[in-house]
């Protein structure tokens, strides 16, 4: 069972003691029952954070672009940046060591286990929770989530109202941790890639007419794109700055400039973004299932992330988020891979 | 002027006025949306409002402004691309969106007239539907002080009194809309009016006034342009572009040309929907970026709606429709930081 009290005393004790320059965590939501995120830097702060299954975000984002401004800035880290990390959370810290973004040094992972848990679905809650306004939610020591309402708590079971990625999830159990809260416990609720199962055996024309539907959709807010902590390129096809034009480009070359996508959004091209970002998360993707949360206009983008999660597992063994030491799976090469598609 | 419809009636207005394109909100799975009308259908009780906001009638987000093609002998023929002649009818439209369109028609139509907005502008009948219970918890109009019976922006209000519909005419577009079929529409008692103030009363009273004189927070803006508080109030922003193009009243375009074919030349010219929270926006070929980070994206947002819109057009640029904080992955709430400004000293 996890504390939040615990997790309190250790966050004041490393700011006290100037271990960490601040903490990334969540507190509570003043919009609904979804957690927020929250940076504190006094040690007196650290009273507002909380822990529930409504700490929906992967907070490791915020990593990237710290990296990001110290890059910018040439700054050199001094202190590592707290942050507290779902299971989910260390795997996507555990990319982004592994492919040399991050430095260890650089990090102080405060892990929290899941236990028989996991985060809600904001969409579940709402559809199930119509006009109650719930405000808090709390694990059971069993597989039931206890929903706090201004009409007193309600019990549901936990698959009920989890995020579909809870329920596949491999591990609840956090990894590479400073310190960690909360136990490793043994718990499967529903086969990992139970989610793609009914897209998977549909004939390939429906498909795509299924995603063509979807994609068509797409505002190209690229919220997606923007919540993942994978997609950490400077320059994206879809928005290239530096890419296209620096300091010393002629005007020629930036007129010429190679254009991946048109700024209409046109159906093709919301799909050729969305297939660029698919196969760029190839054997990175964790399945913290941001993208798809984020997505204003319910485009189901974990699906495709979750089968090319499958495909790496299937066709080269391979699971991303486990090993920092392996070598990335688009980076190595066995004999024993499949070539068969090499003709 | 005002009518009442009976509730029951709707399907047949709906048939009689089946030659134009028709939308009406409908549920899309989880969301509302502004589709093409089956036919006979009625407004649910159900709809709280669309996801996207309206303005997509008046400036789509993408928008062909005119294509260029060559012909046999070396010929250009231009195509431009405004033959929208035919009228849309938009129902259920929330007063906070008429709002919107309000200040989009000061953008578009005051010193210069744009042609494209203006000719979709003219083409449309916007027909609202005053929020007898403000849909979410982020409703904010009293604040940006409209309220959830504002007239704003649109051409007919409908409001809905229980088993039947107060009309209200608003602009002549409306009048003429309904004029031909007087046997549906019936006039409006006194009964019909004491109940009409009630659901006002009860409607008002249910939306949190955020900042008591948004004025005055207005004045507080020109003393905090180097405030701290822009740091920590997009500190946990992810540069994604929902506030803006969910917004009802943002209306930044950009326009590139988009080639087709090089051989023969099939070029068009495009108007797109453009984002102040992209880094990419304020790029500078030149490589400079005067608008390098999140926070003063973020500031500059509310600056240009609380700040130089107001300076210049006497209205703040916000509906407090609310879907920028209802749907922020960060849950960075506007209404919150206007609090603060508020609150600044």
């Amino acid at each position: 069972m996890v504390h939040i009290e615990d997790i309190k005393k250790e966050a004041k004790r490393l700011l006290k003691e100037k271990k960490i320059k601040y903490l990334i965590g969540y507190k509570r939501g003043t919009n609904g029952l979804t957690a927020l995120p929250t940076f504190i830097k006094e040690p007196e702060d650290t009273d507002e954070l909380i822990w529930e299954a409504s700490c929906i975000q992967n907070l490791s984002r915020y990593l990237v672009e710290e990296k990001k401004e110290q890059l910018k800035n040439k700054a050199e880290n001094t202190l590592p940046v707290g942050i507290i990390a779902k299971a989910c959370d260390t795997r996507s810290i555990a990319v982004l060591l592994q492919e040399k973004f991050l430095e260890r040094k650089d990090i102080y992972i405060i892990g929290v286990s899941c236990e028989y848990g996991g985060v809600i679905d904001q969409k579940k809650i709402k559809k199930k929770f119509r006009g109650k306004k719930p405000e808090k939610v709390i694990f059971d020591k069993t597989n039931n989530l206890l929903i706090g309402t201004k009409f007193g708590n309600i019990k549901v079971p936990a698959e009920e109202i989890l995020a579909e990625r809870c329920i596949e999830c491999k591990s609840t159990f956090p990894l590479l941790c400073d310190d960690v809260f909360g136990e490793n416990v043994k718990r499967k609720i529903s086969e990992h890639f139970n989610s793609i199962k009914e897209i998977e055996e549909l004939p390939a024309e429906s498909r795509w007419e299924f995603w063509h539907g979807h994609l068509e959709k797409c505002i190209r807010c690229f919220a997606c794109r923007s919540v993942c902590p994978m997609c950490f390129c400077t320059e994206c096809v879809v928005d290239p700055i530096e890419l296209a034009v620096t300091n010393e480009s002629t005007a020629r070359e930036k007129a010429e400039k190679v254009k991946w996508i048109e700024r209409s959004t046109t159906a093709t091209d919301n799909i050729i973004f969305q297939l660029v970002r698919t196969l760029h998360l190839a054997g990175r993707c964790i399945d913290c299932g941001e993208c798809e949360r984020v997505c204003p206009v319910d485009i189901p983008i974990r699906l495709l992330n979750k089968k090319m999660e499958k495909t790496a597992l299937e066709k080269f063994g391979y699971e991303s988020g486990f090993d920092i030491n392996m070598p990335s799976l688009i980076s190595n090469f066995k004999d024993e891979d499949p070539q068969d598609f090499i003709r | 002027m005002e009518v009442v419809i009976q509730r029951d009636s709707f399907p047949q207005l709906l048939e009689k006025l089946n030659r134009y394109n028709i939308w009406l909100p409908r549920k899309n799975g989880d969301y509302w949306e502004f589709k093409l009308s089956r036919g006979k259908e009625s407004l649910d009780k159900k709809y709280t409002n669309t996801k996207l906001s309206p303005k997509k009638f008046v400036l789509p987000q993408t928008e062909t402004l005119f294509q260029i093609t060559e012909g046999e002998n070396g010929k250009f023929n231009i195509d431009e691309k405004q033959k929208k002649d035919s009228l849309d009818i938009v129902f259920g439209i929330r007063p906070c969106d008429g709002v919107a369109l309000s200040h989009l028609d000061k953008v578009f139509l005051n010193s210069f007239k744009d042609p494209y907005y203006s000719k979709k502008r003219d083409n449309t009948v916007f027909i609202g539907l005053a929020c007898e219970t403000p849909p979410f918890e982020n409703c904010s109009c009293t604040t940006m002080g409209e309220s959830p019976f504002s007239t704003k922006g649109l051409d007919i209000l409908l409001k809905d009194i229980g088993d039947r519909y107060i009309v209200e005419y608003i602009t002549d577009k409306g009048k003429k809309l309904f004029s031909g079929f007087p046997n549906l529409f019936g006039k409006i008692t006194t009964k019909d009016k004491e109940s009409l103030e009630k659901i006002k009363k009860e409607s008002n009273k249910k939306i949190k006034k955020r900042v008591e004189d948004l004025s005055e927070t207005t004045k507080k803006l020109d003393i905090m342009f180097d405030s701290d508080l822009w740091f920590h109030e997009s500190q946990s922003c992810i540069n994604c572009g929902i506030c803006t193009y969910l917004c009802p009243s943002c209306h930044c375009f950009d326009i590139n040309d988009e080639q087709l074919s090089k051989k023969p030349l099939n070029v068009k010219r495009v108007r797109t929907w453009d984002n102040c929270q992209f880094p990419i926006f304020t790029m500078h070929s030149s490589g400079h970026n005067p608008r390098p980070d999140k926070q003063s994206r973020y500031r500059r947002r509310i600056y240009h709606k609380f700040s130089y819109f107001y300076k210049t057009e006497g209205e703040h640029l916000c509906t407090g429709c609310g879907r920028c904080s209802n749907y922020c992955p960060a849950g960075i709430n506007i209404f919150e930081t206007l609090q603060k400004v508020a609150e600044y000293e």
